[in-house]
């Protein structure tokens, strides 16, 4: 019978349980985050088509995904526990469980976008609002689906883009709240003030999903090179200081 | 600044709102966090001091056993008051380069050294040198606790003796603080007289580290000193390590990854190269760094291979 090892693992590789441990934790944070993926554009149509029986299966859904996230975390927690991981090992427990509680956090915020459909059940929107949740859930979804793959290949450098694309998603939110503004303050004042709220909370709500992206895309940087984004705050900070003293 | 700057333009903001309605609170001053202490007891790289006075310095070290090489091109610092660790499979060369460093492979008739070996400065294998000096030094503390046959006192004393310390009272003071900086005094003192080879085996390790200790010197290597000896033992000799590494200098080898980890404060990597066609052995050092860089993001691609399990 032969083993089902990677052939390259197949020699020397001394802790090899552990290793596909490692491999399978990050595995199934991928499927999560993919599952969270999909809820992006489910909660954008959830939103748009105000479906109120989709918002609930959704908001029921996320239980499940806190029942996964926390199996995830106990399962790094054993790790850590049991196998001392150290270098790139320790690495990988440590962004598996910076990047459980981003993917966790997301899903709450499509759960967040479900509530507020509930909300705003009932106001229709105008094309122009439409048209920006639809480009801001695309752009969301872009973001995330890119974020959990480059995890899941270990690729810094796509991992890295993430940042860029995260920009285009802050000025879709810009043009959003302008938007909003406009709708309300036109003299046939299309929707009224609690709408126009609820929807500049969806606004951060799309926009805060892309910022966790960008952190899973941050954590991934890390697991492969070991370098955090923080550190450039931190040498930014110690120049600071340094000038300070000389002065 | 910038931080502090930030923090209170926004603590006034809030403040000229809520000003209106409650004037009378006080707030807690909101501090930049550079003032509030954050207490890390963790050893970091960054807290390494590489301008430390250097004991070693060791430049492209090899040691040959006759026309056997066994290590070669090894190239590092050992600074004062800190634990260096040399960590790597069997046969690597590790305690062949320890045994350099107090010229212990003189008892071995075929051993030669190569590059050189300097000791604040001094060339070590200098023929003008007087290895018994050196030893006295640099003392060591080995694999298996080796106390004489004698009585604990009589195990502490013998080197202060061979130097020339006779006063009884004088003695008693060197016996009793070393046996102190050994973390052993209290278990023994009632006992002095009793034989070494009666004591536990940590607490005969912990013996041979009073012994050494006891004529006052600079460097002690240690060669795999807790493989015998159970956790808590071991964890007791890690523990005096790091208390007494501020009066001495400490090169430790290891089997242990996760030793090297907790007590070093620098590591370095050693492993066997295999001359195919000879079928020899030779030890080359492939990397030293802090030992925190070691073990969370090491240089060397074989350093993460062996550290992470991937390669035995």
């Amino acid at each position: 019978m032969e083993l089902n090892v990677p052939e390259e693992e197949a020699h020397g590789d001394l802790r090899r349980g552990f290793h596909h441990e490692l491999d399978d934790i990050r595995d199934d944070i991928a499927k999560l985050g993919a599952i969270v993926t999909e809820n992006i554009p489910r909660a954008t149509d959830i939103l748009l088509n105000q479906d109120l029986d989709g918002a609930e299966k959704l908001i029921l859904g996320d239980d499940e995904i806190d029942v996964a996230a926390l199996a995830l975390e106990e399962r790094c927690y054993s790790l850590i526990a049991l196998q001392a991981p150290v270098a790139s090992d320790l690495r990988k427990v440590v962004a598996a469980m910076r990047i459980i509680a981003e993917v966790e956090r997301s899903a709450d915020l499509t759960t967040n976008l479900c509530k507020a459909a509930r909300r705003i059940y009932g106001h229709p929107l105008n094309p122009a609002i439409r048209g920006i949740i639809q480009k801001m859930g695309d752009q969301a979804t872009k973001l995330f689906k890119e974020a959990t793959e480059s995890y899941l290949a270990g690729d810094a450098t796509r991992a890295a883009a993430i940042d860029d694309m995260d920009s285009y998603l802050d000025d879709l939110q810009r043009e959003f709240m302008r938007t909003i503004f406009e709708s309300h303050d036109a003299a046939k004042s299309s929707i009224d003030l609690q709408v126009a709220v609820q929807l500049a909370v969806v606004a951060r709500f799309f926009e805060r999903i892309g910022d966790h992206a960008v952190n899973i895309g941050e954590r991934t940087q890390y697991l492969v090179t070991g370098w955090v984004r923080e550190s450039l705050g931190a040498a930014r900070h110690a120049s600071r200081q340094a000038a300070g003293e000389s002065e | 600044m910038a931080i502090a700057n930030g923090v209170s333009t926004v603590t006034d903001h809030t403040d000229t709102e809520s000003s209106s309605t409650v004037s009378t609170t006080t707030r807690p001053e909101v501090r930049n966090v550079s003032e509030v202490s954050l207490s890390s007891t963790a050893q970091t790289a960054d807290s390494l001091d590489d301008s430390a006075p250097t004991v070693y310095d060791i430049e492209d070290l090899g040691v040959y056993y006759g026309d056997f090489r066994a290590v070669r091109d090894a190239t590092l610092t050992i600074r004062q008051h800190e634990i260096t660790a040399f960590i790597g499979p069997s046969g690597c060369g590790k305690t062949t380069v320890l045994r350099c460093l107090n010229r212990m492979n003189d008892f071995i008739d075929t051993a030669r050294v190569e590059g050189t070996v300097l000791y604040h400065g001094v060339d070590l294998y200098d023929p003008k040198v007087n290895s018994t000096e050196v030893r006295r030094r640099i003392g060591m503390v080995f694999q298996k606790p080796n106390p004489f046959p004698k009585s604990i006192y009589d195990n502490v004393a013998y080197g202060p003796r061979i130097g020339g310390m006779k006063k009884k009272s004088e003695l008693d003071g060197v016996v009793e603080k070393a046996l102190r900086g050994a973390a052993l005094w209290d278990e023994v003192h009632n006992r002095l007289d009793a034989s070494g080879m009666s004591l536990s085996g940590g607490q005969q390790q912990r013996l041979c580290i009073a012994r050494a200790i006891a004529v006052d010197p600079e460097v002690i290597l240690m060669d795999e000193p807790c493989s015998s000896l159970d956790p808590i033992a071991t964890s007791r000799i890690e523990e005096l390590m790091q208390e007494i590494k501020r009066d001495y200098t400490i090169v430790i080898v290891t089997h242990n990854m996760q030793q090297a980890a907790r007590v070093s404060d620098r590591t370095a990597f050693f492993i066997t190269e295999i001359n195919k066609e000879s079928d020899r052995r030779t030890g080359v050092l492939v990397e030293f760094n802090p030992t925190e860089k070691i073990f969370s993001n090491p240089d060397d691609e074989r350093t993460e291979q062996y550290v992470t399990g991937r390669f035995g």
